[in-house]
């Protein structure tokens, strides 16, 4: 059973087709990075994974389990399990880090006590300690990016979403996080899919890469063959 | 050099239109019998305990108004603006409408609904008809008007506000919690500010109304300051009377300052185009249209309906015609000309403030919307204050006063909008034509306004909209056989028969709402930012 599969997925957007009747399996642990030029659909791919998007026909399932069909969303994304990395990172500024990753633990119903833990365990995790009551905007794009990755993880997703999450950092940040995002893959064992435009990132990073072209799938390969 | 000189000629304006009567106003007040005095001010110290009680009144009235148009403008802000609840843009208008007309019509359509030939009356109990028509005379109906009147302002905001929120940082949200957490958590602190800004909004326009308290009967202490003017012509003692309004204006506009200057910044900096977010209601989705049709039909509908009912004769509307034609082509004249002006003033001071040339970028917008939110009641004293000698008699005696208020009172509708609309041009366009030589007036004229055409035309239609309801200034300030619409029906109201006032109304609605239909209509070219 995968622990993502798409049968068939479209999904237009102002009635062009960006998503073009697209079949796809993601197994359980792996790193899939999406791979291809702007507006191939890429994000609205992960979209679709995380129920904020809803396909025009086609299912999609999750661990085995149909979650959304032809302009219905059967599991709402907060019910889906899955954690996602947003390219401008979406962290809340009017919440401290701590408060933001807080925030999903919260809304579980997650006792305090325990809550206080996970934030702190979090915050370890991505050696940001010190930061615990920062803003965000008081933080580095990297330590963002931290804050980011900590925030998504916090749930201990099953699947984690990531979109272009390092593409405005520079190089030296860049392959620190990504060394990170493996670290963290290796330790924790999520299904990860990665946007990504970077050659580099992308076969760093993946165990397989699909690319895509105007809403389709154009050429799959393993690690190492995407560049 | 000549960008520079342009803006700040049009900020110079805006101070001298707006910023000067204030400032001629206040040093009058310290002008008795020829000689500096604090008499004036002695007066009013006097007179310490009813003015005490007037301005106790004023702030119950703003405070309650204030309230109710927060509770509920902004739940119905979120689910008009972001939800799939069915009609939500007919909603918008209809809730907007009441916005667009001066406030006491609203009050005119509920005294014709309560009063004796409505056709509501027979439907309600005797007890029920006595006690709602007991209660439109006072501080609940100064309340439940004011509140339907300045509500959309609150509700408004919040649904511009809301499309600004970056979608992103809700659907972070939407990964781990559901809509009630995600709005009530991140989206409702986001746009915090603006529903705070909202808030002072409307208590200071419920704070310097004076039309719906006189016509309601309940006394307030900016229809004192009309009546030390109007009836008693002191005119030290409206000036000292004004002095305390506007302390309170001043004195909330700083606090709301204070408290949003940082936070309004990081709205900024969160707040960036996407794909825009909607809430499903689910099986809430028609209960909550019951609620709002209801609320529609209660708050808007209802009034206007009995209005409209009321006036359906054909010779109330030639009486109409008979005793207001004047005042109608007029209010028409002043409105089509100040809102051209507000245009061109707005434009330029908008300019300024969007792409900060000058460093009194700041001053400019802090004393429009202080000049917004003073009494209308206060700019007209002020006008008289300054332009009230002989070497100016030129515009005192003439309308051009009433257009210098209507310019000072509306001043930072045009200029917000405006900014507004230039955010939405990208600056390169601009650049691109000074680096092929173009002057800066020739990037205005082929560049900028052509692609702000749109805008431009709402901004206008929005100023002729806010110039034809006025009341405030006009009334004050209105030369000798020079009445708007407004005051001519403020004045018929004392002894016209309820049809010829629902008339009257029924045309002043018409007109203000005639130009927003044009524009409503017109064919939409945009510039999508890239």
């Amino acid at each position: 059973m995968s622990m993502i599969e798409f049968r068939a997925v479209s999904k237009n957007y102002r009635g062009r087709r960006v998503i073009d009747t697209l079949s796809l399996k993601v197994e359980a642990r792996e790193r899939v990075v999406l791979f291809g030029p702007s507006g191939c659909g890429k994000s609205t791919v992960l979209h679709l994974i995380a129920g904020l998007v809803i396909p025009d026909s086609g299912d999609i399932l999750i661990n085995g389990q149909l979650v959304a069909t032809a302009r219905k969303n059967l599991h709402e994304p907060e019910q889906r399990g899955i954690g996602m990395v947003f390219q401008d990172l979406a962290l809340w500024p009017h919440m401290t880090v701590a408060e933001n990753i807080d925030f999903g633990l919260r809304a579980r119903g997650i006792p305090g006590k325990e809550r206080k833990q996970r934030v702190k365990d979090m915050v370890e995790l991505v050696r940001l300690g010190d930061y615990l009551n920062a803003k965000p905007g008081a933080l580095s794009g990297g330590q963002q990016q931290r804050v980011a990755i900590a925030r998504t993880l916090a749930l201990a997703p099953r699947i984690v979403l990531m979109d272009e999450p390092l593409s405005t950092l520079d190089d030296a940040l860049n392959v620190q996080l990504r060394k990170e995002i493996l670290r963290l893959h290796g330790d924790l064992g999520f299904t990860l899919v990665y946007v990504t435009h970077n050659r580099d990132e992308a076969k760093e990073l993946g165990t397989r890469t699909i690319h895509l072209r105007q809403g389709r799938i154009d050429q799959a390969s393993d690690a190492g063959c995407a560049a | 050099m000549e960008k520079r000189l342009t803006l700040a000629a049009a900020a110079l304006l805006l101070a001298v239109i707006g910023l000067l009567p204030v400032l001629a106003m206040v040093a009058s007040t310290f002008h008795v019998d020829g000689g500096l005095s604090v008499k004036a001010y002695q007066a009013l110290l006097v007179s310490g305990k009813q003015q005490m009680l007037l301005m106790g009144h004023s702030v119950l009235l703003s405070l309650s108004v204030t309230f109710l148009a927060t509770v509920a403008g902004v739940p119905l802000g979120v689910l008009l603006g972001k939800s799939d609840l069915p009609l939500r843009r007919g909603f918008v208008v209809l809730f907007t409408l009441p916005l667009l007309i001066p406030p006491y019509v609203i009050a005119v359509a509920w005294f014709s609904a309560l009063g004796k030939g409505s056709w509501i009356v027979p439907a309600l109990t005797p007890a029920t008809a006595e006690l709602l028509t007991s209660a439109l005379f006072g501080l609940y109906g100064c309340i439940g008007v004011l509140f339907t009147a300045f509500m959309p302002i609150v509700m408004l905001l919040t649904i511009a506000y809301l499309g600004a929120v970056n979608p992103r940082l809700e659907n972070a949200g939407r990964l781990v919690a559901r809509w009630p957490a995600v709005l009530w958590r991140i989206t409702l602190p986001l746009i915090a500010p603006a529903i705070l800004f909202a808030t002072v909004l409307v208590f200071l326009l419920t704070l310097g109304e004076v039309g719906v308290p006189t016509f309601l009967r309940y006394p307030v202490y900016p229809v004192e300051t009309l009546t030390q003017f109007a009836a008693f012509y002191d005119f030290s003692a409206a000036t000292a009377a004004a002095i305390p309004m506007l302390a309170v204006t001043l004195a909330i506009l700083a606090l709301e300052y204070r408290l949003l200057h940082n936070r309004a910044l990081e709205l900024r900096a969160a707040t960036f185009g996407g794909v825009y977010t909607q809430i499903e209601l689910g099986l809430w989705r028609l209960p909550l249209f019951g609620i709002i049709l209801s609320l529609a039909l209660v708050t808007v509908v209802l009034p206007l309906a009995v209005l409209f009912t009321q006036s359906s004769s054909l010779s109330a509307f030639v009486e109409a015609f008979s005793r207001a034609s004047d005042s109608i082509v007029r209010s028409i004249a002043f409105a089509v000309i100040g809102a051209t002006l507000l245009t061109l003033l707005g434009f330029f001071c908008g300019y300024l403030i969007h792409n900060r040339t000058l460093p009194l970028w700041r001053s400019v917008d802090v004393l429009g919307l202080f000049l917004f939110t003073l009494p209308g009641t206060i700019i007209g004293i002020g006008l008289i204050s300054l332009w009230n000698t002989p070497m100016t008699n030129a515009i005192y005696s003439t309308p051009a006063i009433i257009i210098l208020g209507y310019i000072a009172q509306y001043a930072v509708l045009p200029m917000r909008m405006t900014s507004a609309i230039l955010e939405r041009i990208p600056r390169s366009l601009e650049q691109a034509a000074e680096l092929c030589g173009a002057s800066w007036y020739m990037t205005l004229r082929q560049i900028v306004a052509p692609l702000a055409r749109r805008g431009l035309i709402t901004v206008w239609a929005v100023g002729y909209v806010f110039c034809l309801r006025d009341l405030g200034v006009s009334m004050v300030v209105y030369p000798p056989g020079s009445d708007t619409l407004p005051v001519r029906i403020l004045t018929l109201m004392a002894n016209g028969a309820p049809s010829l006032i629902a008339a009257l109304c029924v045309i002043l609605i018409v007109v203000t709402l005639l130009p927003l239909g044009v524009v409503g209509l017109w064919p939409r070219h945009g510039v999508r930012r890239s």
